[in-house]
């Protein structure tokens, strides 16, 4: 199987192509230059690889929740992708790249998965890592409120970009523990996409009202 | 050669196939205008959010349009809006167009969208005659553009404040009459007496370049004084005062400058009094009208495409690392 997977959501902007088994990975990290860097990288794996373009048979795509124009950008070059070439899209999510990279890393229980929303929040969401199934819906939520439920739990991992922006507030709880993972790791999206039914993906922005907020309230300034 | 267009700078999502001649095969355009209204203009993130939407299915539609096998199109080459424009619209367009230059392996081309406008008047008249003076107005441009050949333009003039269709917007959100502003203002216009108010001429000098904001402040002002005016006298005296700017402008840059014909490019290039207004002046001086159709005013991709023609017969291609460019202005286009 031929699949590629498209990871944006962060400022990290990543591609990994998986060909009959044989993995290779394109990360660009903390630049914010998806728009820049994504088809140049996924040109090139597909170059050493010496795969053509038409010959994917899958793309698996970060849906989010994470930076808006990251996420469009990683989502309109799955999708026209994907239509371009008959492959089929497959969707996944930041947070669950984050629990799928947090067991890969060895991490066991809970994993309070967490991506810097900025403006003060983080999208978050709880995995059980024995089954790496989601304890909860993903949401937005102020770091204050994550501490609380830290302290409401025995013990639990944090992992993603949100967690290390806030861990001043979370990581010196009792029980808890950083995970060196800050990025959702793209590889991941292969192992998870892979079975996944394909079908068309939407965003996860988690946010839907927040630009409409912001207009509303420069009107009145 | 045939070329796949695509255009997502502000709220109209569109792709187009343009084949040499200037022959429009196919072109798509949905516009997420009906999202926006309630805000009194467009609002980014949600024209962003909108353009990812819309984006394949339009892109898909435009080649099952021009009858393209969708896997495999034989195009010549992809060109796609890389500025000026809405950041977060421009790169919804831009990502979409390098995955499927990337996918069919054909070059990609980056097109200015206002040299796109000025591509307009060929695709309807395709033996257009140069020298050609286009004036191309719409919510974010103003410009007087002299053509001597396709893709050879020069400058003459443009707006030194706000662009002609922005002040439509803002006098029809004072008038509560909705946004866009300019086809109420258009329909009341024509009920109206356009000497009601006494508007000063704006940018009475020889120079080329237009201003409206001070136009907004000054009916603003006069009505205040007027409370037995009607909208429809505000919106004639309003309309006139733009109109009269625009030919003057226009009637100064014949002075200087041999043509052949004049052209109307932007979605203000809709307006019945201005088209009326170039049609006078052209026969008055002889010259041929182009007056594209609403479609051919308003964004669209036929004119990327074609514009994008012009840039692959002379090969210039651009890069899969190209960056979006939100102030590419005109005179920076080679
Ligand atoms: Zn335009």
């Amino acid at each position: 199987m031929r699949i590629l997977a498209i990871e944006t959501s962060t400022s990290a902007c990543a591609a990994a192509l998986e060909v009959d088994g044989v993995v290779t990975v394109e990360v660009v990290e903390g630049e914010r230059r998806h728009t820049e860097t994504l088809a140049p990288a996924i040109a090139s794996l597909l170059d050493r690889a010496g795969q053509r373009p038409r010959d994917l048979e899958r793309v698996v795509v970060d849906r989010g929740p994470g930076l808006f124009t990251g996420l469009r950008v990683g989502l309109a070059t799955a999708q026209a992708l994907a239509d371009a070439t008959g492959a089929a899209l497959v969707g996944v999510s930041s947070l669950e790249l984050l629990a799928e990279g947090a067991r890969d890393a060895g991490a066991t229980g809970t994993l309070l998965a967490l991506v810097d929303a900025r403006r003060g929040e983080v999208f978050v969401q709880g995995y059980d890592l024995a089954t790496t199934t989601p304890l909860d819906e993903p949401r937005v939520a102020r770091p204050e409120e994550v501490a609380r439920r830290v302290r409401s739990l025995a013990s639990c991992t944090l992992a993603g970009d949100g967690a290390r922006r806030y861990r001043d507030l979370l990581a010196d709880l009792p029980g808890a523990r950083l995970l060196d993972l800050a990025v959702p790791p793209v590889a991941a999206a292969l192992a998870i996409g892979r079975d996944r039914e394909p079908g068309a993906v939407a965003p996860l922005y988690l946010r839907e009202a927040d630009a409409v907020v912001n207009f509303a309230t420069r009107e009145r300034s | 050669m045939r070329v796949l267009g695509i255009e997502t700078s502000c709220d109209e999502t569109a792709a187009a196939v343009v084949e040499s001649g200037w022959r429009v095969a196919s072109s798509v355009v949905e516009s997420s205008l009906e999202i926006h209204r309630d805000y009194g203009g467009v609002v980014p993130e949600l024209a962003g959010r909108a353009h990812l939407t819309t984006i394949g299915p339009v892109v898909r539609r435009a080649l099952e349009g021009a009858g393209l096998d969708p896997h495999d199109p034989a195009i010549d080459a992809v060109a796609v809006t890389s500025g000026p424009g809405l950041i977060g619209s421009l790169l919804v367009g831009l990502s979409a167009a390098k995955a499927y230059a990337l996918a069919w392996e054909r070059p990609l081309v980056a097109v200015n969208h206002l040299e796109g406008h000025l591509f307009a008047p060929l695709l309807e008249t395709p033996a257009l005659r140069f020298p050609l003076l286009t004036l191309l107005a719409s919510g974010g441009h103003t410009m007087l553009v002299l053509q001597r050949a396709p893709g050879e333009h020069q400058v003459l003039g443009e707006t030194i404040d706000d662009a002609a269709g922005e002040a439509y917007d803002k006098i029809a959100r004072w008038l509560g009459l909705g946004y866009p502003g300019g086809p109420p203002i258009d329909r009341l216009a024509r009920e109206g007496d356009a000497g009601a108010l006494r508007l000063p001429a704006s940018m009475p000098g020889p120079g080329l370049d237009f201003s409206f904001s001070g136009l907004k402040t000054a009916v603003v002002r006069q009505v205040g004084a007027r409370p037995d005016l009607g909208v429809a006298d505000v919106a004639a005296s309003f309309q006139a005062a733009v109109v009269e700017q625009l030919i003057r402008k226009l009637a100064g840059a014949l002075e200087r400058h041999e043509v052949a014909g004049l052209a109307l490019a932007g979605g203000v290039a809709a307006n019945g009094q201005l088209r009326g207004a170039v049609v006078a002046l052209a026969a008055d001086r002889g010259l041929e009208a182009h007056l594209p159709s609403r479609e051919m005013c308003t964004d669209n991709a036929a004119m990327i495409a074609a514009a994008g023609l012009a840039h692959a017969a002379r090969g210039d291609y651009a890069p899969l690392d190209l960056s979006a460019d939100p102030g590419w202005s005109l005179e920076a286009v080679r």
